[in-house]
Formats: structure tokens, C-alpha cells, sequence
């Protein structure tokens, strides 16, 4: 949750200690529309609408309302511009306070390219151990699973989530709940490989990786990070050697290999 | 000090007196439940996918999840196929009755269902575009967003001719909803599902069916008594104050992504728009995007351009006409955005909420060429009978009549 500054936003405060205006106070009790000299403010207020034209007591009522609305409206905008801000010197002394109110709903990150836009291209990329039709195994060879998204994208004016979201975001995911050895953090960690291993699962069926008649039974999963390329215009190095990541062996189990949708 | 009083005073009888926006708040709406329900048939094919209970986020991953954080997703109250379906079906259905004003208040809640539903499901298919619509269904259920550009806006008109016809206006479909919404909140409830995760959003629920309860039964008396006027500016605070919530919404959204750019060397150096155009997964027409970025310059201008936009909008409101000039900037940014980097959706949402800043005298020549451009073509196809008489005057006099300031207090606000 910890972002950088979000700016200028004072949310404006408008107290409303007094539901009503000056002639309330005026002889008549039960007359608090007839204000015979006209205070110059509130006249001009159409009288059969809003507050004007209510009673003390609904006045009351009136006031109440604006009070709640007025402090619901600045107590969340304070609250998600803490929860946007960076760690300060506030988030640090009520950071619980805050994310019970952000948490579920209110979550938000508007980290759009920023700092830097990302300047890599990190490609998921799965392969598989298959039993084959006829008892036998046989490895296949690396399926680059991002590179299929990416064509799916190409040329395309409405990509879908499945192809732009899907794989790029569980990838995402996975690095950001495991360590540099591939130890899961926490229940999110193994949520997380689950999540992974269904989807190369799923891809590699639609592709018919495992052959007619056969089945998944372990896939490996590795990421292929390439620098983008200098720009030509730029006198900047940049090397395009890609980097792997390669993950463990992963048995698939039979809910995994079988189900999911068609 | 006296003066201060006074100005104070005036505030809040307008504040209390007026729903404010009423353009606005009907352009963020049809924004928002356009996108949301494009964004629906486009996944159609992959919905099973993407959210169903046998996809790759599993509804059993899923329940792991929830479980931790509470989020609110009817998807989980089963784990059938045909209760997928029906969700789904409900959350395009409430989209589009929403995006053309039916019974708006219910149709809202029912779209901030059905967006929490399927994006709290499966949290990790989202992009910038859902965060941006599952915050602004919240909003969105707290503004009167229907009183122009909505059948709820023709039925008022409707009902109001009648009755200076002296006819009676009788309402069955209001509450008809109400006891069905009604029934679902009990079943559901007592099923004891609803209240399962965090409490805010089922609380919202029965606090929303109970608010109409209140206006309905408020809504038979005489339009002077004081529980109805109480009502009606409840209504407006509740408006007014999401109102704001909207725009500052907007205003936090830039101030981040600007302020956090500001600190990026790529940004500093000027080089920072040519990445996006150079990831694979952004680059549905890679030639464009290298035609974009072939001038060192132009990038250059762009990507400062882009972070002076975005730092600058929020302090830009205090000025009309700045305000204007960027507003215009930055909606052709997304529209570009929409289409470079391959993202119609949050390109789509992000514009939703800018509108949010549109003058009222723009959006309300806007609602005359759509109801030109509607009378042309219901002119032009012969079959359709003509409308009405009074329906049919020319536009000027059809936004008069829409004006909020005549309107009245409606039984769906």
C-alpha cells in the first residue's frame, strides 16, 4: 500500500453547527417560515425547498445529516489520500486505522507507470512432463505462453483480460509473494502457485501439448526477462541478453490436469 | 463576522436545497455502466474463464482468499455453474438498465453488486481500468444520478403532465422491485452469507432497500410536508457529498500517478513514454508505436507533457477555462491511450470519470444532438410510430423541461 505523494487535496470542510438561520429565534414559535423582516442571506432561498421551509425540529435533523455526510465525506477522502500517500510520519502511527477502512473495497493504486514505466519484457514460459497415450513420458519442449498473449494482442482493439491480464498479473503475483529461492511467503505464496500452475495447465491443453490420448502430469514454469531495446535516437548501452528464472518442477494433480474450463 | 454567518447560511440552504450536477452526475453513469457493460459482452466468450467457479483462479482459490480479506462477491455465496451464469446475466442486465436510467437507484445498487461481484472474485485479472469502476459503483449508489437523460427522468415528466391532467399516477413497478430486492436481502441473509465477510457493503444494501421504504412512504404525502422536504435533503447531501467524492477521486488518481512520476529518472530524462510502446503486452500495434516514438523530441514533450497535465489538473478546477483546456488534453490522452497501449476499457473508464468535470453548457449541447440525432433516426425509420405530443418538442425546450431545478421528487430519486 505504500505509494508516494499524492498531492495537493484539501478536502473541504463545511461545518454545520447551525441547522438554521437567523430567524429562529424570532417571536413566533411555530412560524419559522414567515420571517417578515426579510434577512438579506437567506431570502433568496426558494422557500418550499430545502431547509428553509422545515421546522426546528426537522432542522435539527437537517443539520445532523450534513454533519454526518460532511464528516463521512472528509474522513474517507483523508483516508484514501493516506492510503495512496507514501509511508509518513501519519501512516506510520495509524496504519491499521487506515487499512480497516481502505480494505476490501476502498483498495487503489494509481502507480500508472510510475516512477518508471516497467522497461522489461518478462515472458512466462511453461514446459511440460506428458504420459502419453501409450503409458510411455515424454518432456515437451518450452511453450512461450506470453508470446502467444502477445499475438492475441497484436492488432487487436479490444484485448481481452485473459490475454493481457491473466498470465502477466499471476506472474506478478507469484514473484511478489516468493523469494529469490522460490519459497512461497504465506498462504498468498502457494494461492499463488496454484493459481500459476492452473493457468499453464489450462494453456497447454488448448494447445494439445499432451498429445491425443495423453496427460499432464509435472510442468515446469520459467521467466524469460528481456531489457526493451535503447531507443535509437538514444546514445544509451542497454544489454538485451534475456534472464531466466526457472522454477521447480510442479506435480499436477488430477482436478488440475482435468478440470477447468473448456 | 456577520457576513460570514450569512454566507455560511447560504451555503448550506443550497448545499441541503440542491442536488448539484445533474449533468454530470448522469454522464459519469452512463460512462460507467457503458464501460462496465462493453467490458461484460466483451468477456462473454471468457467469462467462465475469468471468473467462473472451474477457471484458473479457482472458486476454491478464491474462497481461500475471501476468507482472509472479506471482500464482498455474490460469486461465492455458491459454487455452481448456473449461479455464475445468473450473476453474470444479472450484472449485464443492471448495466444496461443503469446506463439508460430504469429505476436508477435500485439498477445502481444492483450494478455496485454485480461490478464487486465479479471483480472481488477474481481480483487478480484486474487493471487500473476495474479499480477505477469498482471504487465509482460505490460512489455512484449514493448520487441521484437519473433525474435527466433517464427513463426514470420521462416517466417524472410523464407522471407530472397526467396529474395536471388530473389523472391519478399509481407506481406498481417501484415497489414491486422493492419487495423483490427485498426478498433477495432476507433469503440471502438468513442463509447467512451475506454477512459472512466485511459488513459494509451488505449493511449499505439493507440501508439502501430501508432508504426507500422511508422515500416511498414520505413520497405519499403532500410535497410541502416536512418528512418528504427532510428526505429530499437528505437525498442531496448524500448527492452532493459523493459528488465530491467523485471529483476528488478523480483529482487523487492524477495527483498520484503525477506526483509518483515526477521521481522516475525515465520521466526526469525524457524517455519514460517510449517503454510502454516497446512491452509486448502493450503494443497491440507495435508500428505505431515505433512511428511515435521515432523523435527523440517528441518524446520527450510528451512524456513531460503528460506528467504538467496530470500534477497540474487538480489545481486547475479554480480556473474554468484551464480546467477546460486540460480536461480536453487529457481525454484525447486516454482515447490515444485506448488505442496504443491496447487499453479500450480503462481508456473508457478513466474518461468516465473525467466527465465528471465537464461544463454544464457542453453536456447539455451534447444532449441535444443525441436527441436530434435520435429524432432523425426515429423519423427515418417509418415503422416506428411518432412519439407522443410533448415528447416531441424541439430540444431546447426538452432540456428545459429535464432541468433539476423544476423537477420534482420523484419516487426513485
Amino acid at each position: 500500500m505504500n505509494t508516494h505523494d499524492g498531492g495537493a487535496d484539501a478536502p473541504e470542510s463545511r461545518e454545520a453547527e447551525r441547522p438554521g438561520e437567523v430567524d429562529a429565534v424570532a417571536g413566533t414559535p411555530d412560524a419559522p417560515e414567515a420571517s417578515q423582516p426579510p434577512p438579506p442571506g437567506p431570502a433568496t432561498v426558494e422557500p418550499r425547498t430545502g431547509v428553509a421551509a422545515l421546522s426546528l425540529r426537522y432542522r435539527i435533523g437537517a443539520a445532523v445529516a450534513l454533519a454526518v455526510v460532511a464528516a463521512a465525506v472528509c474522513v474517507h477522502l483523508g483516508m484514501v489520500f493516506l492510503h495512496i500517500a507514501p509511508s509518513n510520519t501519519v501512516t506510520k502511527a495509524h496504519g491499521k486505522a487506515i487499512d480497516e477502512w481502505i480494505y476490501p473495497e476502498f483498495e487503489q493504486n494509481w502507480k500508472l507507470f510510475a516512477p518508471n514505466p516497467l522497461q522489461q519484457n518478462v515472458a512466462v514460459q511453461v514446459r511440460a512432463q506428458v504420459r502419453t497415450a501409450d503409458g510411455g513420458s515424454r518432456e515437451t519442449g518450452w511453450y512461450d505462453l506470453s508470446a502467444q498473449d502477445g499475438r492475441a494482442i497484436d492488432g487487436n482493439l479490444l484485448p481481452s483480460h485473459t490475454q493481457q491480464n491473466e498470465l502477466r498479473r499471476a506472474w506478478d503475483f507469484f514473484t511478489a509473494t516468493h523469494d529469490d529461492d522460490n519459497r512461497a511467503a504465506g498462504v498468498r505464496g502457494t494461492l499463488s502457485e496454484s493459481y500459476l500452475r492452473r493457468i499453464v495447465v489450462l494453456r497447454l491443453e488448448r494447445g494439445g501439448a499432451a498429445g491425443a490420448g495423453g496427460a499432464v502430469e509435472r510442468v515446469q514454469v520459467r521467466s524469460r526477462t528481456t531489457n526493451v531495446a535503447a531507443p535509437s535516437w538514444s546514445r544509451e548501452k542497454i544489454s538485451t541478453d534475456p534472464a531466466y528464472r526457472v522454477l521447480p518442477w510442479w506435480s499436477v494433480s488430477d482436478d488440475e490436469a482435468h478440470g477447468g474450463v473448456q | 463576522m456577520n457576513r460570514f454567518a450569512m454566507s455560511a447560511s447560504r451555503g448550506i440552504a443550497r448545499v441541503t436545497g440542491t442536488a448539484f450536477g445533474p449533468y454530470q452526475s448522469a454522464v459519469v453513469r452512463i460512462g460507467f455502466a457503458g464501460t462496465w457493460l462493453l467490458f461484460l459482452l466483451r468477456e462473454l466468450p471468457h467469462r467462465a474463464e475469468l471468473y467462473g467457479p472451474d477457471g484458473p483462479w479457482s472458486w476454491s482459490l478464491a474462497r481461500r482468499l475471501i476468507d482472509g480479506n472479506g471482500a464482498f462477491t455474490a460469486l461465492m455465496w455458491a459454487d455452481s455453474r448456473a449461479w455464475f451464469e445468473i450473476v453474470y446475466a444479472l450484472a449485464l442486465l443492471s448495466a444496461a438498465l443503469l446506463l439508460v436510467g430504469w429505476r436508477t437507484r435500485t439498477m445502481s445498487v444492483l450494478f455496485m453488486v454485480g461490478v464487486l461481484s465479479l471483480q472481488n472474485r477474481s481480483v487478480f485479472v484486474g487493471d487500473g481500468g476495474d479499480n477505477v469502476l469498482h471504487l465509482m459503483s460505490v460512489y455512484l449508489v449514493f448520487t441521484r444520478c437519473g433525474r435527466v437523460w433517464s427513463l426514470d427522468a420521462r416517466r417524472a415528466r410523464r407522471a407530472d403532465a397526467a396529474r395536471a391532467r388530473g389523472e391519478q399516477v399509481t407506481d406498481r413497478v417501484g415497489p414491486l422491485l422493492w419487495c423483490v430486492t427485498g426478498f433477495a436481502l432476507v433469503a440471502v441473509t438468513a442463509s447467512g452469507r451475506l454477512f459472512e465477510g466485511e459488513w459494509t457493503v451488505p449493511v449499505l444494501l439493507w440501508a439502501v432497500w430501508a432508504a426507500q421504504a422511508v422515500w416511498w412512504l414520505v413520497g405519499r404525502r403532500a410535497a410541502s410536508s416536512e418528512p418528504r422536504i427532510l428526505a429530499d435533503v437528505v437525498g442531496n447531501l448524500l448527492h452532493n457529498g459523493a459528488l465530491v467524492v467523485i471529483m476528488a477521486e478523480a483529482c487523487m488518481i492524477y495527483a498520484t500517478a503525477g506526483w509518483y512520476k515526477i521521481q522516475g529518472s525515465r520521466w526526469q530524462d525524457g524517455t519514460a513514454v517510449y517503454y510502454p510502446l516497446h512491452l509486448d503486452y502493450f503494443s497491440p500495434w507495435p508500428a505505431l508505436g515505433d512511428l511515435l516514438s521515432a523523435s527523440g523530441t517528441m518524446v520527450m514533450l510528451v512524456t513531460y507533457g503528460t506528467v504538467i497535465v496530470q500534477v497540474a489538473f487538480p489545481f486547475t478546477l479554480f480556473n474554468r477555462r484551464v480546467k477546460n483546456v486540460l480536461l480536453v488534453i487529457m481525454m484525447t490522452e486516454h482515447a490515444v491511450i485506448a488505442v496504443v497501449l491496447g487499453l479500450p476499457f480503462f481508456s473508457l473508464a478513466m474518461i468516465a470519470a473525467d466527465s465528471v468535470f465537464l461544463p454544464t453548457s457542453f453536456l447539455r449541447r451534447l444532449g441535444g444532438w443525441a436527441a436530434r440525432a435520435r429524432d432523425g433516426v426515429l423519423a427515418g425509420s417509418g415503422g416506428i410510430p411518432r412519439p407522443r405530443r410533448g415528447e416531441h418538442e424541439p430540444a431546447q425546450a426538452r432540456e428545459d423541461a429535464e432541468d433539476p431545478e423544476a423537477a420534482r421528487i420523484g419516487f426513485t430519486p
